[in-house]
């Protein structure tokens, strides 16, 4: 492989994982809080499942330069984060979570669809195993949203106040990273342009048979993953805190 | 008003040969929803291949005590619940046949055709004799929803649980290790 081609590799890798990674911990803070027992389950369940997702990207980091995925996670500044700022918003009530995760999950579970026919055969194994649980997911939060739009005046409410809100932000979720272009010239990943198309129809129609309306104003898109919302810092802060305290931990 | 959802009763197939069995409950907005719950609640690590669930209220039980009473108290709740008589309908028999385990699970053991529940417990009396039964439970089929079949479905609901060993505590070396592996650890550091 080209060097220019591994650096430009490990940078989406990073990128993906980074993206699961604080997804999966502004999931975790329902835990304990979420609004039914089953549902507080559920939710730490996805959340799980994000955090492995992470892990198989770092691993996959791993793989290329040898970095250590928990000093990714747990050592770095929140300027060295290369996350979406959707991810980082804080978790706001429960139609703003499954919002986010539904405009996640159908991203991600279209962008390994695609990603299972990668050149490179290590990321079209991963896709593979990973969009099996991302179908799952989408069902779920595909129900959610369904549900709060055509539920009650105050959920329809609050569910149209969260697109309202991340709209905008989820657009960078399709923002190629500089060189992305050479990994999809050489079909290690897909095109996010054709990604994004297939997202806006799914989401589109879901969002509006939901009783929802698409945001005339789109609002903030952010463009580039080295900017951060001040909200990442404080999720870092909290998320590293014990790893950074006692890196070993093995004393309690 | 009463706000809490409805509890679902969750029947869970663990291999293509073994029966549905109950497995526990949920509460949720509707069928799909329970479902979906049943699904993270009750097979995120262990196999499971098809997942159904009924709406509590449509469950109709009787215990082997409650059978014993006398044929003629069931003839009575029989004409008490149907004065009418209804059109023949399929029935799901669940029979629960062991106190022996801590998990006693109570199994789907086949359907019946019947005009009412009552009618339905009798032919499954008479049906499903090969062991004797601590309770019955008989469903309409109509009101069992089950997960989709597809092997799309099947994959993406159940097929990751086996693999996710780092749900399991011993993936956790430290966690799964016993304590006095670590104690040793620190008297060296505090004797330094």
């Amino acid at each position: 492989m080209r060097n220019e081609i591994k650096q430009a590799l490990i940078a989406k890798l990073t990128a993906l994982a980074d993206d699961e990674v604080i997804l999966s911990h502004r999931d975790s803070e329902w835990t304990g809080h979420a609004p039914i027992l089953e549902e507080d389950i559920a939710l730490a369940n996805i959340a799980q499942d994000e955090l492995g997702h992470a892990s198989v990207w770092y691993g996959l980091r791993k793989e290329l330069d040898g970095s250590d995925p928990d000093q990714l996670a747990f050592f770095r500044e929140a300027g060295e984060y290369r996350n979406t700022e959707l991810v980082e918003l804080p978790k706001g009530d429960w139609a703003f979570t499954m919002l986010r995760q539904y405009l996640y999950d159908l991203y991600e579970a279209l962008w390994l669809q695609s990603a299972k026919n990668s050149s490179y055969q290590p990321l079209a194994d991963a896709a593979n195993k990973v969009l099996r649980e991302e179908r799952f997911h989408l069902q779920h939060t595909h129900a959610w949203v369904e549900r709060l739009g055509l539920g009650t005046e105050e959920s329809n409410r609050r569910l149209q106040q969260a697109l309202n809100m991340q709209w905008g932000y989820a657009q960078q979720l399709f923002v190629p990273i500089p060189g992305e272009e050479l990994l999809i010239a050489e079909g290690i990943v897909p095109d996010l342009a054709s990604v994004k198309e297939r997202w806006l129809e799914h989401s589109t129609r879901h969002l509006q048979a939901s009783g929802l309306e698409l945001p005339i104003n789109p609002g903030y898109q952010p463009t580039s993953r080295t900017y951060h919302t001040e909200h990442l810092w404080s999720i870092l802060a909290e998320m590293q805190s014990t790893a950074r305290w006692d890196a070993e931990a093995k004393v309690w | 008003m009463d706000t809490q959802w409805s509890r679902w009763e969750v029947f869970k197939q663990d291999t293509p040969n073994k029966p549905h069995q109950a497995v526990g409950s949920v509460h949720a907005a509707d069928p799909q929803h329970a479902l979906l719950t049943a699904r993270n609640v009750f097979a995120r690590r262990p196999q499971a291949v098809s997942m159904w669930v009924v709406q509590a209220d449509d469950i109709f039980s009787w215990t082997k005590e409650e059978l014993a009473e006398s044929k003629a108290h069931r003839a009575e709740s029989f004409l008490a619940l149907s004065p009418q008589p209804s059109p023949l309908s399929s029935y799901a028999v669940f029979r629960k046949t062991s106190h022996k385990r801590s998990m006693t699970f109570v199994d789907y053991v086949g359907e019946v055709k019947a005009r009412s529940p009552e009618e339905a417990l009798e032919q499954a009396l008479a049906t499903f004799t090969d062991t004797e039964a601590l309770s019955w439970w008989i469903v309409p089929t109509d009101k069992v929803y089950r997960s989709d079949p597809s092997q799309e479905t099947v994959e993406s609901w159940f097929a990751p649980a086996r693999d996710k060993t780092y749900k399991q505590q011993q993936y956790y070396a430290t966690i799964g290790s016993h304590v006095s592996k670590h104690k040793t650890g620190r008297e060296n550091d505090d004797e330094e």
